[in-house]
């Protein structure tokens, strides 16, 4: 496994309680966090019982929170244990988790809180994992909105119930529930207008009311807080939990390294594992963004690991190719094929032409706060409407053109599926 | 979230009048069998959805007439005006002094064009007016020469600098033996054009709210006043504020989108009709009783056997045994007998309106086979009274209610046009043959596509 190497702090290991202090951090800083008893136990993984049971499911769970990649109070969060335990299975495999030993325990939440304990840890070493639950959960005080695609394309959303249809689908259904959608879309876009006009007009009339000086005018939530001050408390709450968890990552930083020691142990206590048939991926330590000069590195190692990851590819697809190379030739099974190779190109183009057109002027990832100001002057790190618009209407022009040539193309495809049945005539739709 | 009304022509412009007036007095009326804070709450739905505030308090409506000539739009102007409960803007109108001689093509090609700036400009300022804004509500006549030409005009023009927000179309539809000789080209050029550019073509045929009078309400001498009024009676009990589900207590936010996401995603099925109940006079209604289960089995046959009201019902027509293959394709030699939806929404208002039971609508004998009726059914209540009425049921219809009607009008116009009379009328102003042959193709599509439900 990899590990953090830093330098090594004899002052720190001295310190009696060191060890309790950074597990104690720890479980501050992520959210609802297992007590620091349960870390300091799940090291042994004798079967006490009600506790052993207690303390691996609730590792189970915060796992699950880790790597689930949607947000708090989604449906997702309320899946049974089965369920959660082989979702994060699943994740960190698809992650290159390296220990056999994880995806064998069983998912009832048993035994092998040690096991769980390791993959916490394993996930703690590869990023910030604290500060990254932290920026998901944060509270907004601005009216937000993001400027780039980003974040749209890398997460697709819960996967769609694959459907099978029972017979023929009439087509009238289908135009039915297009016609269904498009309305849907049109009301949401209508909404949107809503939004912005009565957004605008809050901006407008909070003038002058900020303490602020460059912000100038009440958000939303600010003016609400004024409006209802029994909400406005429980923002206050709200926020002095966020600042409590903060203080915890900033203190788990100071003392992580007992923690690091402390792993070390448990790691020492666990039998030798034999690697896996397949490839021994390497593991990248995470670089924190603090320069420069480090970039360097990082460029350099994602093209090793880009290198990596292609010969597993071939190698997967070979012996793939090689097990399922007899069966299922017919024309469904090529027509799914070509289906799903087109969708991965189509998804693959979007993603490159996002980054394509991103790599003009850097513009920062992630929400923005709406600001309006009279005056027009902009700080350096601030993004005006006027050039947000413009490059959104070039995208928005850019993926014009582009459903145009695949609706063009999807009607010479009809067309000529149509000329090759004699006697059919093929009227198409008025256009619009 | 509100709706910017268009009333186009004379049509238009005495049928919008009536849905304001009747909207805003139903919002007023005190025997809404409901909690004070319950009708407050009905009340601000209203008016923010159809009417903007004045200093004063008095409301505006949000809307913008249009006619070429003066004369209409003067009187609608003065009788809101003096009803002191509501008017119109001051600047909300735009006419000219000349009339269109019931010419599709001059208010298409000519009215249009020359008037746009203005026209959309109007629009424009009154859609700017709403903080929230859902869509437009396009009232016109299909067969006259102001409303219908340059109502296709408008509605285009709509479509193409709003893309995103709704519009349903308000259709007049002319009586069979209309005065206007050339009034089924105007319709048939009317109709092909708005189902490209609008959402949703909600029709009122003249035949029907005239029998409506003459029946239900026992009018003798009929007006035009009197044939709006049931009009928007009907388009009131739709566009109250209703509940957005079972057990909310909010007002819908967005009717008009549920409405169209409810009835009309299809493309090529956008026709829409209103059967409501009861529906009386008033001195009748103060020695009526009602229940729900009579109403709403009234109204399933209504829906069932096509018929226009709740009288004269015929109650032989059944819907066809699930199992069995439907009774052949809906032949149109024939007499029409049963009515297959696509989709349908019940709205109801009322006292006791929660132990209404409208399982009878949930038959699958009564849609498509390509939807079903979890799909393809709504129902919307509401425990507020609508007008006067201590219940009642309206019921929106995506079915072939219009097919025969239609098929009629074609035929009509076909026979016209093969013998090419008036068409230099047409041609003088840019609308060729070739577009009426366009206008027939795509009605004949959707004749044949609602007659293979």
């Amino acid at each position: 496994m990899g590990r953090r190497r830093q330098r090594v702090d004899p002052a720190a290991g001295a310190r009696a309680g060191a060890l309790p202090e950074a597990i104690a951090a720890l479980s501050r800083s992520l959210p609802s966090g297992p007590s620091p008893e349960i870390f300091r136990r799940a090291k042994f993984d004798r079967p006490e019982a009600v506790t052993l049971a207690q303390r691996t499911s609730a590792l189970w769970q915060l796992l699950f929170r880790v790597l689930s990649p949607l947000p708090v109070g989604n449906a997702l969060a309320s899946l049974a244990l089965e369920a959660q335990a082989h979702l994060v299975k699943s994740a960190l495999c698809s992650q290159g988790y390296p220990r056999l030993a994880l995806a064998q325990l069983p998912e009832d939440g048993s035994q092998g809180s040690r096991e769980l304990l390791l993959a916490l840890s394993w996930l703690l070493a590869r990023g910030p994992v604290p500060e990254q639950m932290l920026a998901q959960a944060r509270v907004p005080l601005g009216d937000e909105m993001t400027v780039c695609q980003c974040e749209a394309l890398a997460s697709p959303g819960p996967p769609a119930p694959h459907m099978e249809a029972e017979g023929p689908v009439d087509v009238r259904r289908v135009q039915w529930l297009m016609g269904k959608l498009q309305f849907r879309w049109r009301q949401l876009v209508s909404s949107q207008q809503e939004q912005c006009a009565l957004l605008s007009k809050i901006h407008l009339y909070t003038r002058g009311c900020h303490s602020d000086q460059s912000l100038g005018h009440l958000s939303v939530t600010e003016a609400e807080m004024l409006r209802d001050p029994e909400g406005g408390q429980q923002l206050l709450q709200t926020l002095e939990r966020e600042n409590q968890r903060l203080e915890a990552v900033l203190a788990w930083r100071h003392t992580e390294l007992v923690f690091w020691r402390w792993m070390d142990t448990v790691l020492g206590t666990c039998a030798p594992e034999v690697p896996a048939a397949a490839s021994q991926p390497t593991f990248l330590p995470w670089v924190p963004e603090r320069g420069g000069g480090e970039l360097e590195l990082v460029v350099r190692e994602l093209q090793a690991l880009e290198e990596e990851l292609r010969e597993a590819v071939e190698r997967r697809r070979a012996a793939w190719e090689a097990k399922a190379g007899g069966c299922g030739r017919g024309p469904e099974w090529s027509a799914a094929r070509r289906a799903s190779r087109e969708a991965v190109e189509k998804e693959l183009g979007a993603l490159q032409q996002c980054w394509k057109q991103d790599s003009g002027p850097a513009r920062p990832h992630g929400p923005h706060r709406l600001v309006r100001r009279e005056d027009g002057a902009a700080g350096e790190r601030d993004l005006r409407a006027a050039e947000v618009i413009r490059t959104l209407r070039s995208q928005e022009a850019c993926l014009e053109a582009v459903l145009r040539r695949l609706q063009g193309q999807c009607r010479q495809e009809l067309a000529r599926l149509v000329g090759a049945l004699p006697g059919l005539i093929w009227i198409p739709p008025p256009g619009r | 979230m509100s709706i910017v009304t268009v009333q186009l022509g004379q049509c238009g412009n005495q049928i919008g009048f009536e849905v304001f007036d009747a909207l805003l007095s139903d919002s007023h009326s005190s025997q809404g069998l409901c909690s004070k804070r319950e009708n407050e709450a009905y009340q601000a739905s209203c008016k923010e959805r159809f009417f903007s505030e004045e200093e004063n308090g008095v409301p505006i409506a949000r809307a913008v007439l249009v006619d070429m000539e003066p004369k209409v739009i003067n009187q609608t102007l003065s009788k809101a005006a003096q009803s002191g409960q509501w008017k119109y803007g001051q600047h909300a109108c735009f006419c000219q002094k000349q009339g269109s001689g019931n010419n599709w093509a001059y208010g298409y090609s000519v009215h249009g064009p020359r008037h746009e700036e203005s026209i959309m400009s109007l629009i424009r300022k009154e859609v700017e007016k709403c903080d929230s804004f859902s869509g437009f509500f396009i009232i016109m006549s299909m067969a006259g020469g102001t409303g219908s030409g340059l109502g296709a005009f408008v509605t285009q023009n709509l479509q193409d600098q709003y893309p995103n927000s709704l519009k349903m179309n308000h259709i007049i539809w002319p009586y069979g033996t209309g005065e206007v000789i050339v009034q089924n080209y105007n319709s048939i050029l009317t109709l092909s054009h708005l189902y490209r550019s609008s959402d949703a073509l909600l029709v009122h045929e003249n035949d029907a709210v005239h029998k409506i009078c003459a029946k239900l309400m026992n009018i003798k001498q009929i007006s035009f006043s009197d044939i709006n009024q049931v009009l928007a009676h009907q388009l009131g009990s739709v566009f109250q504020p209703t509940y957005s589900a079972e057990s909310s207590f909010h007002y819908r936010r967005n009717p008009l989108g549920d409405l169209m996401e409810h009835l009309v995603p299809h493309p090529e099925f956008k026709m829409l009709s209103v059967r409501n109940i009861p529906h009386m006079s008033e001195n009748s209604l103060a020695y009526s009783t009602f229940t729900w289960a009579g109403l709403l089995k009234h109204l399933r046959q209504m829906l069932i056997s096509n018929a226009k009201m709740e009288e004269g019902i015929d109650w032989h027509v059944r819907p066809p045994l699930s199992g069995l293959p439907p009774l052949g394709k809906m032949s149109l030699n024939k007499d029409l007998h049963f009515n297959t939806s696509v989709a349908n929404l019940v709205i109801l208002r009322g006292k006791d309106v929660q132990s209404a039971d409208v399982e009878g609508f949930k038959d699958p004998a009564l849609y498509t086979s390509w939807l079903k009726p979890v799909n393809a059914f709504n129902v919307w209540k509401t425990q507020r009274a609508f007008s006067k009425y201590e219940k009642s049921a309206v019921l929106v219809s995506n079915s072939q209610f219009l097919v025969k009607p239609l098929d009629t009008i074609v035929g009509k116009a076909w026979n016209m046009f093969a013998s090419k009379a008036y068409i230099h009328q047409y041609t003088k102003f840019g609308i060729e043959e070739e577009d009426f042959l366009d206008s027939f193709t795509s009605l004949e599509q959707v004749v044949a596509s609602y007659c293979n439900l």
